[in-house]
């Protein structure tokens, strides 16, 4: 009897030690991919592990392209993705969730002398898509119509990844239609282009501005959008002063979409693990909070259920 | 009890020839399981077309490696100038001239700079040396450059492979012994000469295989290349022009594979290519090696 009570004991104190370090396992989240994403994710992993002390997370960038490799590998959990699923993604068997929406800028370096000029005239699609796609513009001077003449240095990402494809489709084309000198990743561009001069690129809205005082990161600036093509900005196409005034735009569906665009979580299939399917609801409900904060802006509610209804 | 040894002898001679032969087969397998993987490429392209056409468009399904080769072989050829009459001089100086404290304090000055992530690199390369390159592109070419280029790249790798070609040298220029050089010197000959027809000729061999090293390092050096030199699709002369190297190629389309037919073919058959262009150095390298070694 005796002897029973005690390997009994012991056989539950090995099947409990195999829980508890499987329950470690299981409590590791990782993530990887867009840097668009790569903030707010941050964010709400911090947040989250302040409820869920138990829950551990991993989180790297790396751009779009290795978000989806890695989660359709298994490498990671979830991987952060910030341009359309494309059909041959899907047809590999992508599960995904929407979170959030941001927008691609085109960006330029403060100390660009036909700032003042841009920001009276600002720059078409069809002006982009010259400079990018077409190749057929390459200096400022000639563009915006001013006497002196100066080229264009284009900088375009050289990483795969979402902020170009969209901006690339903004422009009817890919990532690899785009012209310029690829850098790799967001901050390298926002770096790249607020020290060239004659620089013009592209970030996601939360690498151009700066989120703790609500303007533009120093050294750099937006070449505003001329949306509806009448040569000159407008008072309502002129909202990129602060952040909250682009966010309201992208909210609004004044900036247009592309280069808005939603930004999602992607994984191989519904994810398995009951932490990983937790965290993405907590996401999608309490998280949904900290999204404006940290810069981005809401998706509206339908789709939030809609993605809820995908977590059963 | 010496059965038991008997045993453990065995056992070791036996999982000796088993890393071995291990580390023997490793890169056959690599390379049949590349060239498998990017077989599906081979049925639309012959492999000169391949290698030697210029246009890239992935998703209309042409894909030529030409730009990425020239990109390559440009940046390593740059880092390699740059590199090898430093690294000669200053093992000349360290091992022949330098006081022994010297040498004490810069091993592990370099053995730190061996060690130091690519990364690191790279971000410097970003901060000081793009900028630099910038500067001087307007008074040496004419057009001004931005700074992400073939020069930057090959810049930043040459400060990357020196640490691994300054010790290789200093290995090699170790083990003259000091006796020749003293005969030479009783004969009149001055240090320099002592040191340029017995250190440097006698070592032919050694200086080649630290330089072969060197450049088979810079050639296959991936992240800090792709942070500076620019990543442009096309092949130019111009050393202030930006490039696309292999490996960068590599590194930075992996999360295309996925969504564009053939790439990932293409990605494979390009870690293929490098591996048959780095097999190819090795095998130039050790045939100068044994050409040399007959003077």
């Amino acid at each position: 009897m005796k002897r029973s009570i005690i390997l009994f004991a012991i056989a539950s104190a090995i099947v409990l030690s195999g829980c508890a370090s499987r329950k470690k396992k299981d409590n590791t989240i990782t993530l990887s991919g867009a840097f668009a994403l790569y903030p707010l994710a941050v964010k709400w992993t911090e947040e989250y592990s302040k409820i869920n002390p138990e829950v551990r997370f991993n989180v790297s960038g790396g751009g779009a392209g290795k978000g989806m490799a890695d989660a359709l590998a298994g490498a990671v959990d979830l991987g952060m993705f910030s341009r359309e699923i494309s059909a041959e993604e899907k047809s590999k068997g992508v599960w995904w969730v929407g979170l959030t929406i941001d927008a691609v800028v085109p960006t330029i370096s403060s100390q660009n002398p036909y700032l003042p000029v841009l920001r009276q005239q600002g720059l078409s699609r069809s002006d982009f898509k010259a400079i990018f796609i077409d190749k057929t513009a390459v200096d400022w001077g000639e563009l915006l119509g001013q006497p002196e003449k100066a080229g264009i240095t284009i900088y375009t990402r050289s990483d795969a990844c979402g902020a170009a494809e969209t901006w690339a489709k903004y422009l009817e084309g890919h990532q690899e239609n785009l012209a310029g000198i690829g850098i790799y990743g967001d901050p390298g561009m926002a770096d790249a282009v607020a020290k060239d001069k004659l620089g013009l690129g592209f970030n996601n809205t939360i690498f151009a501005y700066d989120i703790k005082t609500g303007k533009k990161r120093p050294g750099m600036e937006i070449a505003p959008i001329d949306i509806n093509d009448n040569g000159m900005i407008d008072p309502e196409e002129d909202f990129y002063e602060t952040f909250d005034g682009i966010l309201e735009a992208i909210a609004n569906g004044v900036y247009p979409s592309p280069p808005a665009r939603e930004l999602y979580f992607v994984a191989k299939g519904k994810p398995q693990k009951q932490a990983t399917l937790d965290f993405i609801r907590w996401c999608l409900t309490e998280g949904q909070q900290y999204v404006k904060e940290a810069g981005y802006v809401p998706i509206d509610n339908e789709k939030i259920d809609s993605y809820l209804k995908k977590l059963g | 009890m010496q059965l038991r040894r008997q045993i453990i002898d065995k056992l070791n001679g036996f999982w000796m020839i088993t890393t071995l032969v291990t580390i023997l087969i490793l890169p056959l397998v690599i390379c049949i399981g590349l060239y498998i993987k990017a077989a599906p490429i081979f049925e639309q392209h012959s492999f000169l077309e391949l290698v030697f056409t210029s246009k890239w468009e992935p998703s209309r399904g042409t894909f030529g490696f030409w730009p990425f080769i020239a990109g390559s072989l440009y940046v390593t050829l740059l880092s390699f100038l740059f590199t090898a009459p430093v690294c000669l001089l200053a093992a000349l100086y360290l091992t022949q001239f330098a006081p022994r404290a010297l040498i004490r304090i810069m091993h592990p000055v370099i053995d730190v700079l061996a060690g130091l992530p690519s990364v690191i690199y790279g971000v410097w390369g970003i901060l000081v040396i793009v900028p630099f390159v910038s500067a001087l592109s307007v008074p040496l070419s004419g057009s001004p450059s931005s700074g992400y280029s073939v020069l930057a790249g090959g810049i930043v790798l040459a400060v990357m492979v020196i640490p691994y070609t300054l010790n290789m040298l200093i290995e090699v220029f170790n083990t003259v012994p000091s006796g020749l050089k003293e005969a030479s010197l009783s004969l009149g000959a001055t240090m320099w000469e002592s040191v340029k027809h017995v250190v440097i000729r006698g070592n032919y061999p050694g200086i080649i295989s630290a330089y072969g090293l060197g450049i088979a390092k810079a050639f296959g050096e991936t992240i800090a290349v792709m942070m500076v030199v620019g990543n442009v699709v096309k092949a130019s002369g111009n050393p202030f022009n930006a490039a696309y190297p292999l490996p960068a190629l590599i590194a930075n389309n992996y999360g295309e594979m996925l969504s564009i037919p053939m790439y990932d073919s293409a990605l494979m058959f390009a870690a293929f290519l490098l591996l048959i262009i780095i097999l190819v150095i090795n095998l130039f390298f050790r045939l100068l090696i044994h050409k040399t070694k007959r003077l």
